[in-house]
């Protein structure tokens, strides 16, 4: 299925100014800090706004309050709510810039961060490590989020290197590839799990995704990517719209149409990895978020991109947040909720809009 | 010459300061000074606590068990919701579900003695640890090391009393059903195998290296799971082929509620085997009979029932 560019699309049914368009990033980005600051201000502990704010603002350079709460107070908003929720903005970040990429490159609606295994890479390397009985820690990070990240990146490349061509990767052959190896990856995963007797409840949690048990050090080590990652393919936006044309065409418009994918393939596939190396397989975000961005502000990569990174972060905050609070202290796994709260949502979008936008 | 001599007695009159200072620290004290406990625990960790803790929270139904049955329940400020015995248990806060407590809930609380399980190794423990809480991890794998668990925490709760009469107690009835049992001839020992749930696969039975494995060893049978490892599941065709003359069952909300208990009197193709003829099937509340907690004893006790009437009462 390839893109038609909207040449027939009316105009006006969605954001297509470009001075709205910049005005909704810089929205959007004040939107993501009040959420951050509401996300910390809200969970299971009842925790005043007002505690909150000085426990935050105390934190700030060159503002010191004195202390007028308890320290397991500051202990929760700083170390327990705030990196939760920061983690929780770069995954929501990575997953639907991903996705963005993955359905540009493929110039396909249903393309997620998932597509060439990257999912089924992570979730065997984290059953592995599940299983294990060796446990280890260096760095800031457990044996667990090793192994999945090196599952997601060995898939990866196996299925590159199978469907290379020469020097060239079709598409279809990558997509196929992906499916055959992550149908493979699946079914050892299941008997893994089977057979896994006590941590099985552990492995099963761990794939439907949560961010519970978030801590700086995981910050630390999943930001670097998110922003290298999400920088790369940004910069890149405007030959992703040309490739949006056929990958002939494009390439006699100059575009040197197999190193860009390399290039946007790794660096969709190394965020994607590192976000699901920490908090497990979280569905939905990264095919429906770009979808949703579309249907409001189009199809251009370079405000698709940008808007993806705001959209995605806010709402992995925002349903995380419910994860956490509707039925405190127990956590509802958030693939779960992003299911319940995107699918109508994206819906609602479609029906509104009422035009094939892909 | 001389500076060396100068050095000489320099060195020796600050190590006889030093070694007079550590002597009077140990005899001077007035009131007792907070004796610290450093334990090793059942996960290899060395666990250090400066006084006796006061606000415990267990992360598992297991661990509440042995802190209610060594009499810490007023020390006890918060469980898990699957912590359901004995009663008093359920009436106290909880900090959310089995392997995902909620990590805010228990830095509010303040403890200053956390009770886990393997289940909290790879993420949990090291988590806790980072807010400076201390945890203690109870994992036992065999009877022995449940009595050791219950050792372990009284020594760490400075109930240590408590801990070796209740230890005490719990060998004494385990003595009584394994002097019985070593009565009988090997052929007197009946195939057994203890149930968990079934599936279209088959049945999931307690293998080899499980605590069931073990009670039902020690109540004179022999459990036809043991080819397995664990937990895991055996196919109709070889419980068929296996025959067990006695199958105990987990009845509970853990096991399905009684689910899997018809399933095995009811399942058409189980027709032959030996413990459906000679009606020979027991229900068993799996809470008390798989939990690694003061109850195991319970469940021996029910087992050798089952498997030997006429041994026991």
């Amino acid at each position: 299925m390839s893109f038609k560019p909207s040449s027939a699309e009316p105009t006006g049914t969605y954001f297509s100014g470009r001075r709205t368009r910049l005005y909704s990033i810089l929205g959007l980005a004040i939107a993501l800090v009040a959420v951050v600051v509401l996300a910390t201000s809200v969970g299971s502990v009842h925790i005043p706004l007002l505690t909150t704010f000085r426990i935050l603002v105390d934190k700030l350079p060159l503002i010191d309050i004195t202390q007028t709460w308890q320290s397991p107070l500051s202990t929760i908003i700083l170390e327990i709510r705030l990196p939760r929720v920061i983690l929780a903005g770069l995954v929501g970040a990575s997953l639907a810039t991903a996705g963005a990429t993955y359905q540009g490159l493929f110039r396909n609606p249903l393309a997620d961060p998932y597509l060439i295994g990257v999912a089924q890479g992570a979730s065997l390397g984290a059953v592995v490590g599940f299983l294990l009985p060796i446990t280890w820690q260096g760095f800031g990070f457990g044996l667990i989020p090793l192994l999945a990240f090196i599952g997601a990146l060995v898939a990866a490349a196996v299925v590159y290197g199978l469907a290379r061509v020469g020097k060239t990767v079709p598409v279809t052959t990558l997509i196929l590839a992906g499916v055959a190896l992550g149908a493979l990856l699946g079914s050892i995963v299941s008997y893994l799990i089977i057979s896994s007797g006590e941590d099985m409840h552990g492995i099963i949690f761990w794939l439907m995704g949560s961010f519970s048990l978030s801590q700086w050090s995981e910050v630390g080590i999943v930001l670097p990517y998110a922003v290298v990652g999400t920088a790369v393919i940004i910069i890149f936006a405007r030959l992703l719209n040309i490739m949006q044309l056929d990958e002939e065409q494009a390439q006699q418009l100059g575009v040197s149409v197999e190193k860009i994918k390399v290039i946007l393939l790794a660096a969709a596939t190394l965020i994607t990895a590192a976000s699901v190396s920490f908090v497990g397989t979280i569905g939905f975000v990264g095919i429906i978020i770009p979808h949703a961005v579309r249907l409001i502000w189009g199809a251009d990569h370079r405000f698709l991109l940008p808007l993806s990174v705001l959209t995605g972060a806010i709402f992995m905050i925002l349903t995380d947040l419910v994860a956490r609070i509707v039925l405190a202290p127990t956590e509802i796994p958030i693939g779960v909720i992003t299911a319940i709260c995107g699918a109508p949502f994206f819906l609602y979008l479609l029906r509104r809009r009422k035009r094939v936008i892909f | 010459m001389k500076s060396k001599v100068c050095l000489l007695c320099t060195i020796c009159l600050i190590s006889a300061l030093a070694l007079s200072f550590s002597a009077s620290c140990e005899s001077v004290p007035e009131s007792a000074p907070p004796s610290p406990i450093e334990v090793t625990d059942q996960l290899g960790r060395v666990v250090r606590l400066e006084t006796a803790p006061q606000r415990i929270i267990s992360l598992a139904p297991s661990n509440t068990e042995v802190l209610f049955a060594l009499g810490l329940a007023d020390r006890v400020v918060a469980v898990t919701d699957y912590c359901n015995y004995p009663p008093e248990a359920e009436a106290k806060p909880s900090i959310g579900g089995f392997s995902t407590p909620n990590m805010e809930e228990i830095v509010a609380l303040s403890p200053d003695l956390i009770l886990a399980t393997s289940i909290h190794e790879s993420k949990v423990i090291s988590q806790l640890e980072s807010k400076g809480l201390t945890v203690l991890a109870l994992n036992p794998k065999t009877v022995n090391e449940v009595l050791e668990a219950i050792l372990l925490t009284g020594k760490v709760a400075g109930v240590e009393e408590n801990a070796s009469e209740l230890a005490a107690e719990m060998q004494q009835r385990i003595k009584a059903v394994t002097d019985k049992i070593a009565s009988l001839s090997p052929e007197e020992k009946l195939k057994t195998c203890y149930v968990v749930w079934f599936s279209d696969e088959g049945l999931m039975v307690a293998g080899a290296d499980t605590l069931q494995d073990e009670i039902i060893d020690k109540a004179g049978g022999l459990n036809i799971g043991m080819e397995v490892k664990d937990y895991a599941s055996i196919d109709i065709e070889t419980v068929i082929g296996l025959n067990p003359e006695v199958m105990i069952v987990g009845t509970g909300h853990g096991s399905s509620g009684n689910d899997t208990f018809d399933y095995t009197r009811t399942e058409a193709r189980l027709r032959d085997i030996d413990a459906r003829q000679n009606e020979r099937i027991y229900g068993v509340d799996s809470d008390s009979a798989t939990r690694p907690g003061p109850r195991i004893v319970d469940g021996l006790e029910q087992f050798a029932r089952f498997i030997h009437p006429e041994l026991f009462e």
